[in-house]
């Protein structure tokens, strides 16, 4: 157990009882990791790791202060409180203070799955030899990492807040290259339970991609029609996501400031097919009830059917303009249809079909405008079927146009991302690739 | 492409350059002349050794709150080899940080925290186990000793290469940063009043709506002791300031930002002072509103004038990654990727033109990868990475140089916090500075058609480091040996063999720059480590984008 909610609690009666100051919060993240790293068909580094974090903000009058430790003993905790009060008094008054949120209500999530929280090196172990065997009965070079996490974190305050989440996490993924280095393949598995991972399956996929992927040829740069896989998918979108902000939006720096002033929700900004919420419920993939400051996250819609429903909002910028605040979500869940990439690849032609993306980066946030490259498999499709293995691109591209240009979207699934991430593969129209490189 | 201008650039006055920019901001355009000029050494590329540790040095370690748990680490080590170890070091590591953030006029973090704990490593069976916690007492200890012995040994099983270990001498040992004044000892109104002062001299400015401006300080400390009889005990400040400024423009519907270019540094506060945040202000302001208001670039073929703040980054990206030996190998192949140099071209590649020289070293004073020893145990050094434009050696650690038959680690190894395995991090990597003496104006007066990029913008590259992609924070037009005019919307690209051997004019000595990542990202689970790139401005031939003419 990382940090029951008993213990928590535990540590949040003793920090605001230790507290002298009215408005004090007290968060706990705490950690039990494990980790084996693989590459050129063998282990190579492994971790089992116990974190705690435990951290004090204390205010005075606007003025506040955070300290944090990792450690939970009362002395290590009362000194945290102490720190934090003594610092808040040396803190000059922030004027975008807001007071304390008081008790709230949160949705019920199971995100914690028991089998995951006791895994170690041995059970790591199984599944490295299953990808590895793949590998060595095909000749490729195999590289990846299996982990899990088992999670908790809590927060508290004197105004009555108390929030707790207990979650686990687990992953695997592959990266396969071909012996004479021109082939490589990449895939991997997500999920909050271990028990969903599956090895042999990740790692089939990826060797395939990989010896398909052999002797790329050049396709010149320029725009096409572009069947992005889930996991590419969720590359662009991630940048869309951390651009939703009421507040920049309302000071005009961010694409979704109206010019007059103000922001576009309710403007159709995109495709009709497209709509994405967050819902930290949902079943197969559960995600956090608790956001930023102990915010409620649940059920909320960002797009729909192409039209901007909502952005964030903190709660001095919702309580200065008026409107409810809203959290960074936990999770995103994008719609799509039930058709497989193998179904979208059915119906193209002459579209270029990418496994993931790269190294992606922000160049302008006026048109969220990304740079990054395709990697892993990149291949050309003609008459419905892969024709070719194509040199990777770099791309100069928006995942704005990503949401506009939609031509066909497939079946959403789980895949890698900072939020709890399932979308769709899609087909997009006029997708910019501005360069080819020689990377493998 | 190239005229015999190129070859005999004209010495010029400043005030020559001045009056050829046409505006007194031009002074900006070196920015950070002063940031670096009293951290000793930061201007010099880098000596043999790690610079003597500061005068404070042995009463701050002696006070150590590390100490009181020597002995559990020493248990951790005994119980590790009779329980099978053939090797095995221990890592209790301390992190301090402090954070403070100025949003517009008002204070809007304050923040501090503290992390220890003891990371196990260790050899069993030929193979690599590590565990660690936060909990320092003997029972979690021994928790952490059974799962790295019992993880090694199951992985035993899998390995085709048992873990080949170079040797290095039993050291014992203490290191501390060089520092002036303690960033933890200096009061926080004190902090907080200077950033407010140096953000409200950018808000002051016509046209600029929001500045932000902030100071990370990071302590860390820790004691690494091995089964070999090394005990190494060490200490560094390293410290990021930063203000930013952005202007919008509500009627037409845009906006651009301006970074100050002061560099995170290895030092005391002192480094903070010297900065220039407070007299920068305005200028940063000023040039958040230039930014907005000047000509998009028309996109080509051109010269550009990289200047080190900018520069670093490229030397980093299409250098530094590229020659780790880990990921030569295929090691990294998951995550990061792998390199387009391999093993069998060392000695053979030519990756620049014949003026490009580049040094790795964890000895540069300033330098954030700058150490003592690494995490293996292994005294910091200064080596040759890339001579006369041909690639000729490796980062390596102790458990890689066997793998390209080197009987001994370049040091290179590191671990990011008590809880992270150490394994191959990047040193300070440098490009040496010219032997003509040229400067900045030199430069710029040579070229005919090309841009001045100062700054970091955006970065991309790809996983095998060929294609990259990078903006910057400001730029200048040359046309005719002059500057013309401020532009925007800029980024280059280029391939990086291309670009290095494209590398035609380096200024000198005087013009030499640290820059620095404050946290480079590699492996899986992912570390993050501080490092430093020294260069001069230097010129290339690059691929120009327009990146605001997409939609």
């Amino acid at each position: 157990m990382s940090l029951s909610r008993t213990a928590a609690k535990r540590i949040a009666d003793h920090v605001l009882a230790a507290a002298k100051l009215d408005e004090v919060t007290v968060e706990c993240t705490a950690s039990q990791d494990g980790n084996t790293r693989f590459a050129n068909n063998e282990p190579t580094t492994t971790g089992d790791v116990a974190r705690l974090g435990i951290s004090v903000t204390a205010t005075q009058y606007g003025r506040s202060a955070t300290v944090s430790g990792n450690r939970s003993d009362k002395a290590a905790l009362e000194a945290l409180v102490q720190q934090a009060e003594e610092m808040a008094q040396l803190a000059p008054v922030d004027p975008e203070h807001v007071p304390l949120l008081g008790r709230q209500q949160y949705a019920r999530v199971v995100a914690r799955d028991r089998a995951t929280t006791r895994l170690g090196g041995k059970e790591r172990a199984v599944a490295v030899a299953e990808v590895l065997a793949v590998g060595d009965a095909k000749g490729l070079r195999t590289a990846g990492l299996v982990s899990h996490a088992d999670r908790a974190y809590a927060i508290a305050n004197k105004a009555g807040l108390f929030a707790y989440h207990a979650s686990t996490s687990a992953s695997l993924s592959t990266t396969f290259r071909t012996g004479d280095g021109t082939g490589s393949g990449r895939a991997s598995s997500v999920s909050y339970r271990y028990s969903d991972l599956d090895a042999g399956g990740t790692a089939a996929v990826a060797a395939r991609k990989a010896e398909l992927s052999r002797n790329p040829q050049e396709l010149a740069p320029g725009r096409y029609t572009v069947i992005l896989e889930a996991q590419a998918v969720a590359d662009l979108l991630g940048f869309m996501m951390w651009s939703l902000s009421t507040r920049s939006a309302d000071e005009g720096r961010s694409y979704f400031a109206r010019p007059a002033g103000g922001n576009r929700i309710g403007e159709k900004l995109f495709h009709d097919r497209v709509t994405i919420k967050s819902d930290p419920s949902d079943k197969a993939h559960p995600a956090s009830p608790v956001g930023r400051g102990g915010l409620p996250l649940g059920p909320q819609t960002w797009i729909e059917s192409g039209v901007l429903r909502s952005l964030t909002c903190g709660r001095y910028w919702a309580q200065k303009t008026g409107v409810a605040a809203v959290p960074y979500p936990s999770s995103i869940h994008m719609s799509g249809t039930d058709r497989s990439v193998d179904d979208l690849i059915a119906g193209a032609d002459n579209a270029v079909l990418v496994t993931r993306f790269w190294y992606n980066r922000m160049v302008d946030p006026r048109s969220i405008l990304v740079t990054g490259l395709t990697r892993d498999g990149t291949f050309h499709i003609r008459g419905g079927k892969i024709s070719k293995s194509v040199k990777n691109f770099r791309y100069n591209e928006s995942p704005v146009t990503l949401l506009k240009n939609v031509v066909a979207l497939g079946k959403p699934q789980r895949v890698e991302g900072r939020f709890v991430t399932v979308v769709p593969p899609m087909v997009v129209h006029g997708f910019n690739f501005s360069s080819t490189s020689d990377a493998v | 492409m190239f005229t015999n201008v190129y070859s005999r650039p004209m010495r010029s006055t400043r005030r020559r350059f001045l009056a050829s920019s046409g505006l007194a901001s031009a002074g900006l355009l070196v920015p950070g002349r002063s940031v670096l000029a009293r951290i000793p050494g930061a201007r010099e590329p880098a000596p043999s050794s790690a610079p003597p540790s500061g005068g404070h040095a042995h009463a701050a370690l002696a006070d150590s709150a590390l100490l009181k748990d020597e002995k559990l680490a020493l248990h951790a080590l005994d119980a590790a080899r009779k329980k099978g170890a053939s090797f095995a070091d221990v890592r209790l590591v301390l992190w301090r940080r402090e954070n403070l953030g100025v949003r517009d006029d008002h204070i809007s973090r304050i923040s501090r925290s503290e992390e220890y704990g003891i990371g196990l490593r260790v050899i069993a069976d030929g193979a690599w186990g590590f565990a660690a916690t936060n909990l320092l007492d003997r029972t979690h200890v021994n928790r952490v000793v059974d799962q790295a012995i019992a993880t090694a040994k199951v992985n035993a099983k899998l390995l085709k290469r048992p873990v080949q270990w170079a040797p290095a001498p039993a050291v014992l040992g203490t290191w501390v940063s060089p520092y002036e004044v303690d960033p933890f000892t200096v009061p926080l109104q004190e902090k907080a009043d200077l950033l407010i002062q140096a953000a409200r001299g950018a808000l002051g400015v016509k046209g600029v709506r929001f500045v932000r401006a902030g100071v990370r300080v990071l302590r860390e400390e820790k004691l690494y002791i091995n089964s070999e009889g090394s005990r190494l005990h060490q200490m560094y400040f390293r410290l990021n300031p930063s203000l930013s400024a952005t202007a919008v423009d509500r009627r037409r519907g845009g906006f651009a930002s301006r970074d100050h270019e002061g560099q995170p540094m290895l030092g005391g506060w002192e480094h903070v002072a010297e900065s220039r945040l407070i007299e920068d202000a305005p200028q940063i302001g000023a040039d958040a509103v230039i930014k907005l208001h000047a000509a998009s670039v028309e996109p080509g073929t051109k010269d550009v004038i990289l200047l080190p703040s900018n520069l670093w980054l490229t030397i980093h990206e299409s250098i530094g990654h590229p020659t780790e030996l880990d990921r030569a190998l295929g090691l990294e192949a998951n995550f990061a990727g792998t390199s387009f140099i391999t093993p069998d071209q060392t000695g053979k590649l030519q990756l620049g033109s014949e003026r490009v020289n580049l040094v790795a070293d964890r000895t540069q004073p300033g330098g954030l990868a700058t150490t003592g020893w690494d995490d293996d145990g292994v005294a910091s050094q200064r080596w040759d990475m890339v001579k006369n434009g041909r690639f000729v050696g490796w980062q390596t650690t102790r458990d890689q140089a066997g793998w390209i038959g080197e009987a001994a680690s370049r040091g290179c190894s590191y671990g990011d916090s008590y809880g992270s395995v150490a394994f191959q991090r990047m040193p300070n990597i440098s490009l040496q500075p010219g032997p003509e003496g040229y400067t900045t104006e030199d430069l710029i007066n040579a070229t005919e058609d090309g841009i001045v990029v100062s700054g970091r913008g955006s970065w991309s590259i790809d996983h095998q480091r060929y294609n990259f992609q990078f903006g910057g924070q400001f730029f200048w037009e040359v046309k005719n040996g002059r500057l013309t005019r401020p532009l925007k919307d800029v980024a280059y690209q280029a391939n990086s063999v291309d670009f290095w051997r494209s590398c035609d004019m380096l200024g000198g000595a005087d013009t030499y720059r640290l820059g620095a990542s404050f946290s480079d990202g590699k492996g899986e689970p992912g570390q993050s480590n501080g490092v430093s790139h020294g260069c001069p401005p230097a010129r290339f031939r690059v691929n120009i984008l327009n990146t605001g003419e997409q939609e």
